[in-house]
């Protein structure tokens, strides 16, 4: 049965036995397939981080036309205050109008937590329909509906009719996965069941006559990555729409009128792209990220590939690369030996990595922040280039395991995700970010910029160094002592 | 009344809590909590603190049980206990404090049973209910604050003359809280007070521990820190004084005025202490007196901000800087009684003047009503117009599309600011009005 028949995705620790706690090193990763988890007890200690709403609410308070309505207590989504920055750029760099994002809540109190805060949202939505005429309310489970028992798919169920508004019910509960990346799937599921249905309006679409594809851009891009990756696939001839983020609901029915999905992110994408092809029949890659050399001139072959476009695509290629080369020759002889730690989602890790390996860097250790099959062909590649053997880290952040393994490998150079820098900040290391909309990083075009912005910080990276000689990270001196992955509960079988 | 808040100003009490605790010097919380509500709150901050995000001990470097389904249903009391075992091993700490979250709550652990062996003399370990459903950030601020006095401040110590606790301030959700809470202390020490400020990076936990020594407790908010002062009075017997945030001259004057009276203070002291911090403030403001003359640079203003800020703010435009407020909203939840205190505060300005005052915290419903007022005050005979112009907003940054649609100029100084950048810059005191005059000026030429 799909999956889309039931109310809510399972998590992913079911679905791809995804894991997130592990050490080792590259060589255990590659010679076997990581079995790192304990079920619910991965590690003795943990530093709390961040759960499947924040990344959710990435997607959703992008989506033009839409409101998000968190049904939870009021904290719940708050983060929205910071994902509202991406969401003004996001909106100026594509329609030319700063515009903020519009998030609600049902603001949970003490008596809706013994009565049941159905009623609330009822009204709630009600309400919200008529004062703000949205075409899509998406309406979020938080924890505290997940316990006390609202339905919130009932609810909608009962009222869509009586509403103008799409309501797409969105299952965040944060107690129910460690799998961050599950809010991909919750946000897809809750589109490929509302948005993408047959209607009279949607069947009027009209299938585009060029050959077209989904681009399935993801939150962490910018507008700047995706224009680069239209200008590659529009050289193959291709037509380009860009799903999810940013897309406008009345066009999101027009993904299951693609020749093709590609994915920039297979971490992001397999849900709703395997849904596509199920009940649409549209084929999809899902292999890596277009992040680095090597990994887009890849990304582009298995596109062309699809289309038997094979020459057409390795003249690109070799134009593309050749002058990419020669741009990058300023930067490759500093680069050359300098020591680099990546931390972030585990493809971003891992293209990234094999990018700072082609750049020059001799790759010391890598982080990611979870682990599934997927992802098995970049450790193959990632061990190639490098053919060194180093620290690997499946950490849900876990910032204290991070500042042990920086002590010991001392790297030149940190990359880590948004609110991931600090640590190694604070260590005195010079850093650059994974993850802030709008600072290229995807494509050619994307790797050269990211070598700018890292010869930049390398040639001064006074303010890590200097504050690191007044303040103190928050660890024991005899946690550095330890083993840096001594809290992590090895499963049965394990060596 | 409707059943949502559009883009609620503030976070919940756990939020609130997390950044009081970080705020403390060398604690560590241990949040017993899903994945999710220490991000949560380092986004928020990212997102709306004026870029400050954690401190010693924050956004995702907080120690956290992780609470998953297996807790919720089986209950979370051993992970808990394992989570606080290993803090202690891993994290460097003097202060430990145990914060609960919405599903910790409803789940029912107990807590303080948990925490109670790993107490001793070597290891100061509290414990805090914070869980979201309980209200506000601001809220998280109290509940913490309470708890410290409660479990953590030492009871019997002698009274040391000159010694005062400084309360109503919560960290992060007052963005300006550091500079706010420096600028009381160096007020108050022209009187020869010794001023605990608790999250400063002036403080310690020595002196926290030893704040039932003080002989008043100074609460300025109309809001926030009536429950520990209330608490303090009980346990350790100290009296409290409230007043308003004093922002600029003649709300400092008056705070001066009334602390020297609770302390018994020689009131020539005061009036001297008065008289030249008031010659040096106008002293510093000369200078300006031609382009704020010949600029035009009076204005109509509509004040948007939390309980501390919007009567503040109000104050020091109207008593001080000769501005004309007209609408006042207030973005925090407050009961009846709360709201007829800011209503007294805000019908005592010099002028006798009453502005429109407004309790709302619905970023659309909050445009709509100064809009309103706006309209409303509109008169227009042919082509004579006469409206509420030149005009001003002082909020968050979620109000710049309203001053946008006024023609007006804008400043983000209450909870979002997401367009400033802050470290120790505040508005307290002499000094913070002439802040405030450099910020609100500089808002209205940044194009000169």
């Amino acid at each position: 049965m799909s999956y889309f028949l039931l109310k809510e995705p399972p998590r992913r620790e079911h679905r791809l036995n995804a894991c997130i706690a592990s050490g080792g090193t590259l060589s255990d990763m590659k010679n076997r397939k990581m079995r790192c988890c304990v079920p619910d007890g991965e590690r003795t200690f943990t530093q709390n981080n961040i759960c499947l709403l924040l990344p959710a609410l990435g997607m959703m308070n992008s989506i033009p036309n839409s409101v998000v309505l968190m049904h939870g207590a009021v904290g719940c989504g708050s983060s929205s205050h910071g994902g509202n920055v991406g969401v003004r750029a996001g909106n100026n760099h594509r329609w030319g109008v700063i515009k903020d994002g519009t998030w609600l809540s049902t603001a949970l109190n003490e008596s809706d937590v013994i009565c049941g805060g159905e009623e609330k949202l009822e009204a709630a939505i009600r309400e919200i329909d008529e004062h703000y005429k949205p075409m899509i309310i998406f309406v979020v489970a938080g924890c505290v509906p997940g316990i006390i028992g609202d339905d919130v798919d009932g609810v909608a169920q009962r009222i869509q009719s009586e509403v103008s508004a799409n309501i797409l019910p969105v299952h965040c509960e944060g107690f129910k996965t460690k799998i961050w990346a599950t809010a991909y799937d919750a946000v897809y599921h809750a589109i490929g069941r509302v948005m993408l249905q047959d209607t009279s309006k949607n069947i009027a679409l009209k299938k585009p006559e060029k050959p077209t594809v989904n681009l399935m851009n993801v939150s962490s891009m910018g507008r700047v990555d995706e224009v680069e990756l239209e200008r590659l696939l529009r050289a193959l001839g291709l037509e380009v729409n860009i799903f999810p983020v940013f897309s406008k609901p009345e066009k999101m029915y027009a993904m299951t009128h693609a020749d093709l999905s590609i994915s920039t992110c297979p971490t992001h994408d397999d849900y709703l792209l395997k849904h596509l092809q199920e009940k649409y029949g549209i084929p999809f890659v899902l292999k890596h990220m277009p992040i680095g050399i090597g990994n887009t001139s890849e990304w582009l072959r298995n596109v062309a590939a699809f289309f038997q476009l094979e020459n057409q695509v390795e003249k690109i290629i070799a134009e593309e690369e050749a002058e990419l080369e020669t741009a990058l020759q300023e930067f490759k002889e500093f680069f050359r030996g300098k020591k680099v730690f990546v931390s972030a989602g585990e493809f971003r890790a891992l293209a990234t990595a094999i990018l700072l390996a082609e750049l020059g860097f001799e790759v010391v250790a890598v982080r990611s922040f979870h682990h599934d099959e997927f992802a098995d062909s970049e450790y193959e590649k990632l061990s190639k280039i490098t053919a060194k053997d180093f620290p690997l880290n499946i950490a849900n952040c876990q910032p204290f395991e991070e500042a042990n393994l920086i002590r010991r490998v001392k790297p030149d150079l940190f990359l880590g995700h948004m609110n991931g820098n600090s640590t190694a900040a604070k260590l005195g290391i010079a850093t650059n970010v994974i993850y802030n909309v709008g600072l290229q990083f995807i494509g050619y075009q994307g790797a050269y910029q990211l070598a700018r912005r890292l010869y930049r910080q390398l040639t001064n990276p006074g303010f890590n160094q200097n504050i690191s000689k007044w303040v103190q990270l928050p660890y024991s001196e005899d946690w550095y002592q330890q083993d840096p992955f001594a809290h992590i509960k090895q499963s049965e079988g394990e060596v | 009344m409707k059943h949502f808040i559009e883009r609620p100003r503030f976070t919940c009490a756990l939020g609130g809590a997390i950044a009081t605790v970080t705020a403390l010097p060398r604690a560590v919380h241990i949040l017993h909590a899903p994945p999710g509500c220490a991000g949560n709150t380092a986004w928020t901050q990212m997102g709306g603190c004026g870029l400050q995000v954690g401190g010693y001990c924050g956004g995702i470097s907080i120690p956290g049980t992780n609470v998953q389904e297996r807790e919720v249903v089986f209950g979370g009391s051993d992970r808990l206990e394992e989570q606080i075992q290993n803090t202690l091993k891993v994290m460097d700490a003097d202060l430990y404090v145990v914060l609960t979250s919405c599903v910790a709550e409803i789940i029912g652990d107990d807590v303080d049973s948990v925490i109670a062996p790993f107490q001793n003399d070597e290891t100061q370990i509290i414990s805090a209910e914070t869980g979201g459903f309980k209200g506000n950030s601001y809220l998280g601020y109290e509940i913490v604050l309470e708890s410290i006095l409660k479990n953590y401040v030492t009871r019997g110590e002698a009274t040391v003359k000159g010694r005062v606790n400084l309360w109503g301030i919560a960290p992060s959700f007052d963005v300006f809280w550091r500079g706010n809470l420096e600028g009381l202390r160096q007020l108050l020490s022209r009187l020869g007070l010794e001023v605990n400020t608790f999250f400063t990076v002036d403080d310690h936990l020595d002196g926290i521990r030893q704040a039932s020594s003080a002989q008043l407790n100074i609460v300025v908010s109309d809001v926030l820190g009536w429950q520990a002062a209330e608490i303090s009075q009980e346990l350790h017997g100290i009296p409290y004084l409230v007043s308003p945030l004093p922002i600029g001259p003649s709300a400092s004057d008056l705070f001066l005025r009334r602390v020297g009276e609770a302390l018994s203070l020689r009131e020539a002291l005061i009036e001297e202490v008065i008289t030249t911090e008031n010659q040096r403030y106008y002293k510093l403001l000369e200078p300006l007196t031609d382009c704020y003359n010949d600029m035009d640079l009076q204005r109509y203003a509509a004040v948007v901000g939390d309980s501390n800020y919007a009567t503040a703010i109000t104050a020091f435009l109207e008593n001080d800087f000769g501005w004309l407020p007209q609408v006042i909203v207030i973005t925090d939840t407050l009961i009846e009684e709360q709201q007829e205190r800011i209503i007294n505060r805000l019908s005592s300005l010099k002028s006798g003047r009453i502005p429109k005052i407004i309790f709302k915290g619905d970023s659309t419903d909050i445009a709509k009503c100064i809009k309103d007022h706006w309209e409303g005050s509109k008169t227009q005979y042919g082509k004579y117009v006469n409206a509420l112009s030149p005009a001003f907003v002082v909020g968050s940054s979620l109000d710049r599309p309203l001053a946008q649609e006024l023609g007006a100029a804008h400043l983000s100084i209450s909870f979002p600011v997401s367009n400033r950048a802050v470290i120790d810059r505040g508005y307290t005191g002499y000094q913070g009005g002439l802040r405030l005059i450099e910020d609100l000026i500089s808002a209205i030429i940044v194009n000169r």
